[in-house]
């Protein structure tokens, strides 16, 4: 008996609904042997896990919380990655957006009384910040051809170095210097009320709380779709990751392609770091133990991968893994240890990315006599495209 | 082929939402007899062999001594900010009525007025609130003890200390250290190594494998790993620990560490919670309320060592010796305490234990990290 894949010339519907549900189906079943194996019951554990991620009261309020974040870098990864462009300093580049757009907001709520104009401030100065991040990698990729995943990588850990530099090593502007307690534990200057973003409550579940950053990131989706499905740019882009060549000939100006690109992926994850600032922390946080221990940019990449760079998708994605996330952190505790989900959130990835073969591969069992008479197999499958 | 996507997603999540809530539906929750609710949010790991160790073994200390009539848990790896604040809310929605923070930065007055029936206890920290009260421990005292048994084992009188962050909490411990070491070996310096971190091992091995190459003979620490001990161990170079008592991780190399006893503390607090009489205060506690601790040594002490710094512990019980006694001076040179002034705890600005932010003669390093 031999297996083979074969490619498929036409692809069901059905099968691109079925394989990724099964994906994750699969990928439970796989972490309750796990679990199981680890003296964990794996039904009560999930039963757990849904409740506190979705159902219980209070849990959406707090999975909006990790979710926000989280669809910020994902929609960041999805907007570069469409282009084949690999742009893994999300992480960074919110950085340099909670730099920015806490800048502009120090500086605004001080200065103006219009909530509006402070927030709306915040918002382009963290596209500013995380858009010029990126922008670092962005020309060393469109002049000098340099990889963008190492330098958008290394330069993750210099946005964190320099974060911590402004909160703990400096008496910078960001860093509240008045008070005793200022000099007892190096903090963030308290954003002014006018500048801390709004939250909407929606009367479900003893009351949903949103961040504004999560309609922030809704319209930010729209956006990204809209370009990518709707406008010439989107198009050349997408022609430019399927073949440099192709779109060179087509007439697309391939360095200002991946300029452009590059600084809206980074302008994206920036947003991403304003709201960090304005609706969560309200101070900058430059805190190794705060916001650079969440990850938030990597689980981004998880996020748009799983999501197949569909900006919807990577909402509805942001919002199941900042579920999950939140949910782990609920119930890690004596009987629940604490990197269970994270080990959850692996597998679900490699099944989900795993099980994408099959939608564009067919299996085929060949019995040993039927064999002779079939035509050769495909290749083996490259990276699904 | 996108509209096929989106409609997959939504599928995939909407099926796994349905099968879930099925099976969440089902499951009925059973309400036992109320006991009181206790909670506790680590940094780190629980078992990282020090911080956050210390305060887990409090933790279990509360369970232990009050039995039944408490219920506790622990959130380890919180990290500060927003995901402090989710730790927070669902604790206090899952019933529970006093929440242990174990680092600063992790609340803040305005969390604590969102939670007015909750009570919170914050060690290290100044913010006091009418639900939140700050709790620490003199470990400066221990701490110079640990630094005269580390002085004393040291041939070259150079020593190095591994450091987490550049704030007075750490400093103060850098100096105190230093301090204890001139007593034992006159003109000892301690070199610093910086991680950025609470807890790292491996940054904290690396800082330790530095400080050793570039002439350290003696190591110590203010850091949340045992990972310096480990490499000392290694090394064969004597090694003083912080927070625990974790000289398995480096029997030989093990000479002692300042250790703190959070138990009983958390006891008292609890009980006066339960009982309703609990109130708002900052504490420091000491070796007299044996808050503070000299871990046992290891054999690395020599017995004349041993009664120097039981001496020298007598004399700081009694209230007859301090080691933040003028005249101290900094790094450059620079008189800061004046002859026969004694450092207080919050009051004096840069001069007091908690605002302290320079090093003070004979420590090698930058106060700024």
């Amino acid at each position: 008996m031999r297996v083979t894949f074969e490619r498929r010339l036409s692809q069901p519907w059905w099968l691109s609904v079925v394989v990724p549900v099964g994906a994750v189906i699969l990928a439970f079943v796989i972490a309750g042997i796990l679990f199981l194996a680890t003296g964990i019951d794996p039904l009560s554990t999930y039963r757990e896990l849904f409740n506190a991620a979705f159902f219980q009261t209070g849990s959406l309020s707090q999975t909006l919380i990790t979710a926000t974040p989280l669809a910020f870098t994902g929609l960041a990864a999805a907007a570069a990655f469409r282009m084949k462009l690999y742009n893994i300093g999300a992480e960074g580049q919110m950085y340099m957006g909670a730099i920015f757009g806490s800048a502009a907001g120090l500086y605004l709520g001080s200065h103006v009384s219009s909530s509006a104009f402070a927030i709306a401030g915040m918002i382009v100065a963290g596209i500013a910040g995380g858009a010029a991040w990126a922008l670092i990698s962005g020309v060393l990729k469109a002049f000098f051809s340099t990889s963008e995943i190492l330098t958008s990588l290394l330069l993750n850990y210099v946005a964190g170095l320099i974060l911590t530099y402004l909160i703990f090593e400096s008496e910078s502007y960001w860093r509240q210097t008045k008070g005793f307690n200022a000099t007892v534990f190096p903090t963030g200057k308290q954003l002014p009320k006018v500048a801390q973003w709004p939250t909407w409550t929606i009367n479900l579940q003893g009351g949903i709380v949103v961040p504004f950053g999560a309609i922030v990131a809704v319209i930010v989706a729209v956006i990204l779709w809209l370009l990518y499905s709707r406008t010439r740019f989107g198009f050349g882009a997408q022609v430019l990751g399927d073949s440099e060549r192709a779109a060179r000939y087509s007439g697309v100006r391939v360095r200002r392609k991946i300029l452009a690109v590059m600084g809206l992926s980074g302008a994206i994850a920036g947003i991403g770091g304003a709201s960090q600032v304005g609706d969560f922390a309200h101070a900058l946080d430059g805190d190794p133990n705060g916001l650079q221990k969440l990850g938030y940019g990597y689980t981004g990449i998880v996020v748009a991968a799983l999501a197949r760079y569909n900006p919807f998708a990577t909402l509805l994605v942001a919002f199941l893994l900042g579920g999950l996330q939140n949910a782990g952190n609920t119930l890690q505790g004596p009987n629940f240890p604490a990197g269970l989900v994270g080990v959850l959130q692996g597998i679900i990835l490699f099944c989900a990315l795993g099980c994408e073969l099959l939608v564009r591969y067919r299996v085929r069992i060949h019995r040993k006599a039927a064999a002779k008479g079939t035509a050769a197999p495909a290749p083996a499958p490259k990276a699904a495209s | 082929m996108k509209r096929s996507r989106i409609a997959l997603v939504l599928l995939a999540t909407a099926g796994v939402v349905a099968l879930v809530f099925a099976s969440a539906t089902m499951g009925g929750t059973a309400k036992k007899a109320a006991p009181y609710k206790v909670a506790l949010i680590l940094v780190g790991p629980h078992n990282d062999g020090g911080w956050s160790q210390a305060h887990y073994d409090g933790l279990q200390y509360v369970q232990k001594t009050l039995g039944s009539a408490v219920q506790t848990t622990y959130k380890e790896n919180i990290a500060v900010g927003a995901q402090f604040n989710q730790t927070v809310a669902s604790l206090v929605s899952q019933g529970y009525q006093m929440i242990w923070a174990t680092s600063y930065g992790m609340m803040t007055k305005a969390l604590a007025a969102k939670y007015p029936k909750v009570i919170f206890e914050q060690a290290t920290g100044t913010d006091l609130a009418p639900n939140l009260g700050e709790y620490f421990g003199r470990a400066e005292d221990t701490v110079f003890l640990s630094g005269m048994a580390a002085g004393a084992a040291s041939k070259t009188g150079k020593l190095g200390y591994v450091v987490a962050f550049p704030i007075p909490e750490v400093i103060r411990h850098a100096n105190a250290f230093a301090l204890g070491a001139q007593l034992t070996h006159p003109g000892a310096t301690v070199s610093l190594v910086w991680t950025n971190s609470w807890f790292d091992p491996a940054k904290e091995k690396k800082a330790a494998q530095s400080l050793v190459a570039a002439g350290a003979d003696v190591l110590g620490q203010n850091v949340d790993s045992p990972a310096a001990g480990q490499y000392a161990e290694s090394a064969s170079v004597p090694w003083v620990g912080y927070d625990s008592d974790s000289s398995s991780f480096a029997p030989k190399s093990w000479l002692t560490a300042s250790v703190y006893n959070w138990g009983p503390y958390m006891v008292k607090e609890t009980r006066l919670a339960m009982a309703g009489k609990w109130k708002s205060e900052f504490y420091y506690g000491s070796i007299n309320d044996g808050f503070t601790k000299l871990a046992p040594y290891g054999p690395g002490v020599t017995a004349a060592t041993k009664a120097k710094i039981a001496s020298y512990m007598k004399k700081i019980e009694n209230g007859s010796f301090y080691e933040f006694t003028g005249p101290l001076y900094d790094q450059t040179g620079k008189l800061r305490v004046a002859k026969g002034v004694k450092m207080q705890v919050l009051t004096g600005g840069t001069n007091s234990l908690y605002g302290m932010n320079w090093l003070v003669k004979g420590v090698i390093g930058s106060a700024k990290g």
